[in-house]
């Protein structure tokens, strides 16, 4: 079961990573902020997902509540921004 | 020599021209090209810029010119624009009607291309009218050649969704 789960946040990590590196290319070619705010938010969002699976694996024993829910607070504000602001 | 004149002369009238396109043109071998244009560039009278998946020669003096070219063309949504405009000046309405995209999003990328210098716009009653101030013949040699990778297709769709979420310039 932990293997499934830490083998769905790599997948969510990797398609966050896409993501930003298409947000990138984007910013690169038009400056758009918006653009600009979604690299960011699916930057945070892949930190978190490795985060999230140094949890699962043990690699971190610390809580990590916190953390998380401050970047998904993070991901959403920019991604709100990214609609609110060109 | 002679040859390399030719080539030169070839470029200079044709800014834009692919490699293979010129080879045809002037029926040399891809060997014999190939030297004759890093001769060229050397020399400083031509250089070459891989855009997309190929490659366009242009005559020495049109750097400046190609950087603006290039960001003009980034796009998807930008190319349709340009080459609809190749048929004749279109207003912003009309431009929004025969591409099926929003006007905002027209709006987003006229102001673009108009801070490039790639068009230029006139009132007509309560119309703005926009224009292409390039060769028709060099922005439809580079349209017709460029070959985005997956990446920058995909980038371009963000693009077009960012730019259609509002009517407000930066």
């Amino acid at each position: 079961m932990r293997m499934i789960e830490i083998l769905l946040t790599v997948i969510a990590m990797l398609l966050a990573l896409t993501l930003a590196g298409v947000s990138f290319i984007a910013y690169r070619k038009s400056h758009l902020r918006a653009a600009l705010y979604l690299l960011i938010a699916f930057l945070l969002f892949a930190i978190k997902k490795v985060i999230e699976a140094l949890s699962i694996s043990r690699g971190i024993e610390k809580d990590i509540g916190l953390l998380i829910n401050s970047l998904e607070v993070l991901v959403l504000l920019l991604l709100i921004l990214a609609l609110w602001r060109r | 020599m002679e040859r390399r004149g030719e080539i030169l002369n070839y470029i200079t009238h044709r800014p834009g021209v692919t490699f293979r396109e010129l080879a045809r043109a002037l029926g040399l071998g891809i060997g014999d090209l190939q030297y004759h244009l890093r001769v060229l560039e050397r020399e400083g009278k031509v250089f070459s810029r891989k855009l997309g998946k190929r490659r366009y020669i242009f005559p020495a003096g049109f750097e400046g010119e190609y950087e603006k070219l290039v960001i003009a063309i980034s796009t998807e949504t930008r190319r349709r624009i340009l080459l609809l405009l190749m048929e004749g000046p279109k207003s912003q309405s009309e431009i929004a009607s025969a591409l099926g995209i929003s006007q905002p999003t027209v709006s987003y990328h006229m102001w673009e291309l108009k801070k490039l210098g790639t068009v230029s716009d006139r009132r007509e009653g309560k119309k703005v009218v926009y224009s292409l101030n390039y060769d028709p013949e060099l922005i439809a040699r580079i349209i017709r050649n460029y070959r985005p990778g997956i990446w920058e297709t995909l980038a371009d769709r963000l693009i077009d969704i960012l730019t259609s979420l509002g009517d407000e310039n930066d």
